[in-house]
C-alpha cells in the first residue's frame, strides 16, 4: 500500500464509524430518557436513591460484587430468568422477576452495574424479595425501614403470594390477610422454616449482615456457595453495658467471644441500604409485563391489576 | 516429523542480497531501541508474574472463599480487577508497546530518536498502572470492567502513551522508502485507535458520564475494542511480520492482507454488544454487534489463509523456531478464538453462554491463546537482537511453550465447556441456583490446574529473560534452535 493519506483515513473512517455506531447515535437514542410518569403527574418511576443507598454503591463496585451478580432479567422468551425463584425465603419463594429489565430502569444508575456473570443469583429484584418481611417487621438496624413507604405493601398487589411468611413466622401473626394468603398456599417446605440458628427472615436487613458476614451460613443448602465473606465491613466491639441493637446475632463458628459483639460499619449499613433499594417492579409502559399471570391464581377480591399507591 | 535434511531451510532472499551495510544498517537501528524496548520487556515480566501470582490467588479463594476475609485488600471481589488489570495494562500493553515500537524501527528502517523519552514514558506508565492497582485495593475501583482505574491513574496513563507513541509515529516521517508493510497498517491503527477509545471511554463514562444503561454499552464497546483493536491489531501486526521472517519468504498474497485489514477494522470494531443480549437495550444495538461477529469469518479466513499460504512448506520450521513456534500457535488461536467468538455470539448459545464462565473463557483465549503467546515468539526474536547474545536453554524455551500451550488449552476447554455446563443449569428449573453455581466448581478445579501450569511457564521465561538481560546469554552467531539441526546450510532469520 502506497500513500499515508488514504491509509489515515481508512484507519480514522473505520473507527468513527463504529464510535458513532456504538456509542453516539445509542446516546442519542436512549441517553436522554426521562423517568415515567401517570397522568396526574404522580407516581414517578424511577426515582433516585437515597444518600446511603448511593453510597452503597459505591462499595457495592468497590468490592467486585458487579464480577458474580447482574442486575437485568432477560425477557421471557429468551431465557428462563422470569420463571426463576430466589433460593431462600418463604414457599413460595420470591421471584427474580415479573418483567425484563429496560434502559429506563437504570435512569439515575452511575455506576450502572448491569454484570456480566452469574456465579451468584440475580439482583434487579432483591429489596423486592423483602419487602414482605420488611413491611411485617422492620429488621433490627434495618437503614431502609424508614425509608420504605407504608404504601409499598399496596405495590405488591400483584404478586400477594410473594407477600406470605411461612405460618409459623411471628409477623404472620401481626397480619391477617397475609395469614389467610398462606393458608391458601401450600404448606412451605422445610427449609422456609425459621432456622433454629435463629437465621433472621430471608432478604431482611438482618438477614443480608449475616449474609455478608458469614455467607455459608444463612441456609443449610447454601454450604456451596462462592461467597467471598465480607467480614471487614464489620466491626467487632466489646460490649458496653447495653448490647448494641444492631448487632449481628450470631452463632457457632461465626459467633464472637463472650463479651463481644459484631456490629455492621457504615459502609455495610450503606451496601444493605443499596441491596435494599434494588426493585424493577414498577411496571413500565414499554415493557409487556407477566404481571398478569400471577395475579389469575390470587384469591378473589385482590385487585387483578396493579394499583400503584396515590399520594 | 520429517528428517531435519528435507526441511526447506534456505538463505532468506533478503539477506542473500544484503549487503554489509544493510546488516550495519539494522543493528544500529536495533541498538537504537534497545533501553526502550527492554524497559518495556521488564516491566511486562514483572506485571506477569505479579498477575499470574494473583490470577492464581483469585482461582484460589473461589475455593475458599472464608480465607482473608477480615483484610479488605485480600478479598476475591478487590483481587480480581487488580489481577485483571495488571495483565492488560501492565503486561499486555506494555509487551505490545515493546514490540510495536521495535517493529516500527525496523520497519521505517530508521533510528529510533530520543529514545530517552520513550523511556519515561514507559515509566509514567508503570507509575499509572501502580497508581489505578492501588486504588482499586483500597476500594477506589469505579466498577466498570477494565475501567476500573480511577480516572486520574487514567490520566497518567494517556500522559504516558501520548509520550511513547508520539515519538512512534513520528518515525514515519524519517522512514525510508514508500512502500508501507502489512505489518505498519495494523500498528499505525492500534496507535490511532487506542487513545481515541481510551479518551472517549474515560470521557463519556467520567468526565461528560452518559445516562443509565449507555455506561455500559460504552463499557463494552471499550473492552472489545481494546482486544480487537488494541491486543488484536498489535498480535496480528506482529504475526504478519515474524512468519514470513523467520522462513524467509514473502507473504503470500497482498491483496488477501489489505482485504483482511480492512474488514477487521470495520467488522471487529462494531463487535461487542453481543454482550449485552437480551439485555435492556434496543434491539438494534445487540443484532448489529452479532451481524458484525458473524462477519469477522472474513478477517479471520482471509488472514488464516495468508498465513497457511505463506507457512506451505514450511511448517516443519516450527520445530526448531521458537519464535516461529509460538507466533503459528497464536496466529492459529486467532482463528479459533474467531470462530469460538461467533459460535458464543449467536442468540441460541447466549440463551446458554451468556452469563456463565464461558464468556471469560473467550477472552482468555484472546488475551492469552492469541495476543501473548505472540508476543512470547516476538520476545524470542527481538531480545537477542538487542543484547547480542543468544537464547542460553533450549530446554527452558520448550517447556515454557509447553506449559503455555497446555496450561491455555486446559484453561480454554475448562471454562468453555464448565460455562455450558453452568448455563444449562440456570436456565434448568428443576434446580435451585446455589445448584449451578456448584455445577461449574469442579470445571475451575480445572483452571486452577491451568493456572499452576502458566505459573510454572511464566516463572521459566522470567527467568531465561532475566539471563539475558543481564549478559548471561550465550555468544554465538547462532541462534538458539528447540531441536539440533543436522542440516548445513545456516539460518540466520531465526
Amino acid at each position: 500500500m502506497k500513500g499515508l493519506a488514504p491509509l489515515f483515513l481508512g484507519l480514522f473512517g473505520t473507527f468513527a464509524f463504529s464510535w458513532i455506531g456504538l456509542t453516539v447515535i445509542p446516546n442519542i437514542q436512549i441517553g436522554g430518557l426521562n423517568p415515567q410518569s401517570d397522568e396526574e403527574g404522580s407516581d414517578t418511576y424511577p426515582t433516585p436513591k437515597s444518600g446511603m443507598a448511593e453510597r452503597g454503591r459505591r462499595v457495592y463496585a468497590a468490592n467486585g460484587c458487579v464480577y458474580c451478580h447482574s442486575q437485568q432479567l432477560r425477557p421471557d422468551y429468551a431465557a428462563a430468568d422470569l420463571d426463576r425463584v430466589r433460593d431462600a425465603g418463604p414457599s413460595p419463594r420470591p421471584k427474580w422477576g415479573e418483567r425484563r429489565s429496560a434502559p429506563r430502569d437504570y435512569l439515575f444508575d452511575r455506576p450502572v452495574l448491569l454484570g456480566h456473570e452469574r456465579m451468584g443469583p440475580d439482583l434487579a429484584n432483591l429489596g423486592k424479595a423483602a419487602q414482605a418481611e420488611e413491611a411485617a417487621a422492620p429488621a433490627a438496624g434495618s437503614p431502609t425501614a424508614a425509608q420504605s413507604p407504608p404504601a409499598n405493601a399496596a405495590a405488591q398487589k400483584p404478586a400477594p403470594v410473594a407477600a406470605s411468611p411461612a405460618p409459623t413466622n411471628p409477623p404472620a401473626q401481626a397480619s391477617p390477610a397475609s395469614a389467610q394468603v398462606a393458608a391458601a398456599n401450600p404448606p412451605p417446605s422445610p427449609s422456609a422454616s425459621p432456622n433454629p440458628n435463629g437465621i433472621p427472615p430471608a432478604y431482611s436487613a438482618a438477614w443480608h449482615y449475616r449474609h455478608l458476614y458469614s455467607p455459608r451460613s444463612t441456609s443449610r443448602d447454601n454450604v456451596d456457595s462462592t461467597m467471598p465473606a465480607y467480614k471487614f465491613l464489620f466491626d467487632k466491639h466489646p460490649i458496653g453495658g447495653e448490647r448494641s441493637a444492631d448487632a449481628l446475632q450470631l452463632t457457632g463458628r461465626d459467633a464472637p467471644p463472650a463479651g463481644y459483639e459484631i456490629v455492621p460499619t457504615y459502609d455495610a449499613k450503606c451496601l444493605v441500604a443499596y441491596l435494599m433499594s434494588l426493585d424493577q417492579s414498577h411496571p413500565l409502559k414499554e415493557v409487556r409485563g407477566i404481571a398478569a399471570a400471577p395475579a389469575a391464581a390470587a384469591p378473589a377480591g385482590s385487585p387483578p391489576a396493579p394499583a400503584p399507591p396515590k399520594k | 516429523m520429517t528428517p531435519a535434511a528435507d526441511i526447506p531451510l534456505k538463505e532468506p532472499t533478503i539477506s542473500a542480497a544484503a549487503s554489509d551495510a544493510e546488516q550495519l544498517e539494522r543493528a544500529r537501528i536495533d541498538a537504537s531501541t534497545r533501553v526502550p524496548v527492554l524497559m518495556f520487556y521488564a516491566s511486562a515480566m514483572v506485571w506477569l508474574l505479579i498477575g499470574t501470582l494473583l490470577a492464581g490467588f483469585v482461582s484460589f479463594t473461589i475455593h475458599s472463599p472464608d480465607w482473608f476475609s477480615d483484610a479488605s485488600f485480600l478479598t476475591w471481589g478487590r483481587v480480581r480487577p487488580v489481577c485483571i488489570n495488571i495483565l492488560v495494562y501492565g503486561w499486555g500493553s506494555m509487551a505490545a508497546m515493546g514490540t510495536a515500537v521495535w517493529l516500527m524501527a525496523r520497519l521505517c528502517r530508521t533510528t529510533l530518536r530520543h529514545p530517552l523519552l520513550i523511556v519515561t514514558g514507559a515509566w509514567f506508565w508503570n507509575v499509572g498502572v501502580l497508581i489505578g492497582v492501588t486504588a482499586i485495593l483500597l476500594g477506589y475501583s469505579t466498577g466498570y470492567q477494565w475501567l476500573e482505574f480511577p480516572p486520574y491513574a487514567a490520566l497518567v496513563l494517556l500522559v504516558a502513551y501520548a509520550l511513547i507513541m508520539s515519538w512512534a509515529v513520528l518515525m514515519f516521517r524519517f522512514r525510508r522508502g514508500d512502500q508501507i508493510y502489512i505489518t505498519q497498517w495494523y500498528l499505525l491503527g492500534a496507535f490511532l485507535w487506542f487513545p481515541w477509545l481510551y479518551a472517549a471511554a474515560q470521557a463519556m463514562l467520567f468526565v461528560v458520564p452518559v445516562q443509565g444503561v449507555m455506561q455500559a454499552a460504552v463499557g463494552w464497546w471499550y473492552e472489545n475494542n481494546l482486544l480487537f483493536l488494541w491486543f488484536g491489531a498489535i498480535g496480528l501486526g506482529t504475526a504478519y511480520y515474524m512468519i514470513p521472517k523467520v522462513i524467509g519468504r514473502p507473504v503470500y498474497s497482498y491483496h488477501l492482507a489489505t482485504i483482511g485489514f480492512w474488514t477487521y477494522a470495520l467488522f471487529s470494531s462494531w463487535t461487542g454488544m453481543q454482550r449485552g443480549v437480551d439485555g435492556p437495550f434496543p434491539a438494534w444495538m445487540i443484532t448489529a454487534s452479532i451481524a458484525a461477529t458473524i462477519l469477522t469469518i472474513i478477517p479471520v479466513a482471509t488472514v488464516g489463509l495468508n498465513h497457511h499460504m505463506t507457512m506451505q512448506g514450511y511448517f516443519p520450521v516450527m520445530r526448531y523456531s521458537p519464535t516461529l513456534r509460538f507466533t503459528v500457535f497464536g496466529a492459529m488461536s486467532y482463528t479459533v478464538f474467531s470462530v469460538v467468538g461467533i459460535l458464543i455470539s449467536l442468540r441460541s448459545t447466549a440463551r446458554y453462554l451468556h452469563f456463565t464462565e464461558a464468556i471469560v473463557g473467550y477472552s482468555h483465549m484472546g488475551l492469552y491463546a492469541f495476543f501473548t503467546m505472540i508476543m512470547f515468539g516476538s520476545m524470542y526474536y527481538i531480545i537477542p537482537r538487542l543484547v547480542g547474545r543468544e537464547w542460553r536453554y533450549a530446554t527452558l524455551i520448550k517447556l515454557h511453550f509447553w506449559a503455555s500451550a497446555y496450561g491455555i488449552g486446559l484453561m480454554s476447554l475448562m471454562l468453555l465447556t464448565g460455562g455450558f455446563v453452568q448455563g444449562a443449569s440456570q436456565n434448568d428449573l428443576s434446580l435451585s441456583f446455589i445448584e449451578s453455581t456448584a455445577s461449574v466448581l469442579p470445571y475451575l478445579r480445572g483452571v486452577t490446574l491451568a493456572m499452576v501450569l502458566l505459573t510454572v511457564s511464566h516463572f521459566i521465561f522470567a527467568f531465561h529473560f532475566g539471563l539475558m538481560l543481564f549478559g548471561l546469554g550465550r555468544t554465538s552467531t547462532v541462534p538458539t534452535f528447540l531441536n539440533p539441526i543436522e542440516a548445513e546450510g545456516s539460518e540466520p532469520q531465526l
